[in-house]
């Protein structure tokens, strides 16, 4: 019984020591980023999501492909999913790439 | 009837003749299933995003038209079987 006891405090210490990691890495080394703080189609109501302007999804696909986060863009959560319905269609039709930068390609 | 969408990719390497007989082809099915074309716009040869069949060119047209919702998976499927579209899509805009 007292053997079980000992594991206890060195699980508890455990915890103690992951909670100090989180700490330090949330302080110093992270820089700013200044992100937008407006969704764009909420603020221009004339800006519609269309799977076929591709123009306009590319600049909500990273340069490995992927649909950027929220955080990044700013769009709101009704347009983010709009737009992520969008680009899925248009990487269907060929007209943005499932991996890869398609920039690269065109140009 | 609402109102849908259809985009598909011809293979870019067929001449003009096959290329418009196909757009034809595809024209007259919707026609044929009491469907009404409402604009049919051709973007031509356009590069893909990634290749489909080992091609990386293909040609696009987009057809907007009405159609009975119900006759819409029977359309997509007999579009499936032409060999000459690398890929279509459906879509509804309403």
């Amino acid at each position: 019984m007292t053997e079980y006891r000992s594991n206890d405090r060195g699980d508890r210490n455990d915890r103690n020591d992951r909670g100090d990691r989180g700490d330090r890495g949330g302080n110093r080394n992270r820089r700013f980023v200044s992100r937008p703080k407006f969704c764009q189609f909420c603020s221009d109501k004339k800006l519609a999501i269309d799977y076929k302007n591709v123009e306009l999804l590319g600049r909500f696909v990273n340069e490995t492909g992927k649909i950027r986060p929220r955080r990044q863009t700013g769009t709101c959560a009704r347009h983010q999913r709009e737009v992520a319905k969008a680009i899925k269609n248009a990487r269907h039709i060929a007209l943005l790439p499932f991996e890869g930068d398609f920039w690269v390609d065109n140009n | 009837m609402h109102k849908y969408e259809l985009i598909f990719i011809l293979q870019a390497d067929l001449d003009e003749a096959t290329l418009d007989a196909a757009v034809e082809n595809i024209e007259t099915l919707i026609k044929n299933n009491q469907g009404e074309i409402a604009k049919t716009d051709r973007w031509g040869k356009r590069k893909l995003a990634y290749p489909i069949r080992k091609t990386n060119e293909g040609y696009y047209v987009l057809i907007n038209f009405d159609y009975k919702p119900e006759e819409v998976a029977a359309l997509k499927r007999t579009i499936g079987f032409n060999e000459q579209i690398l890929r279509s899509s459906v879509v509804r805009v309403d």
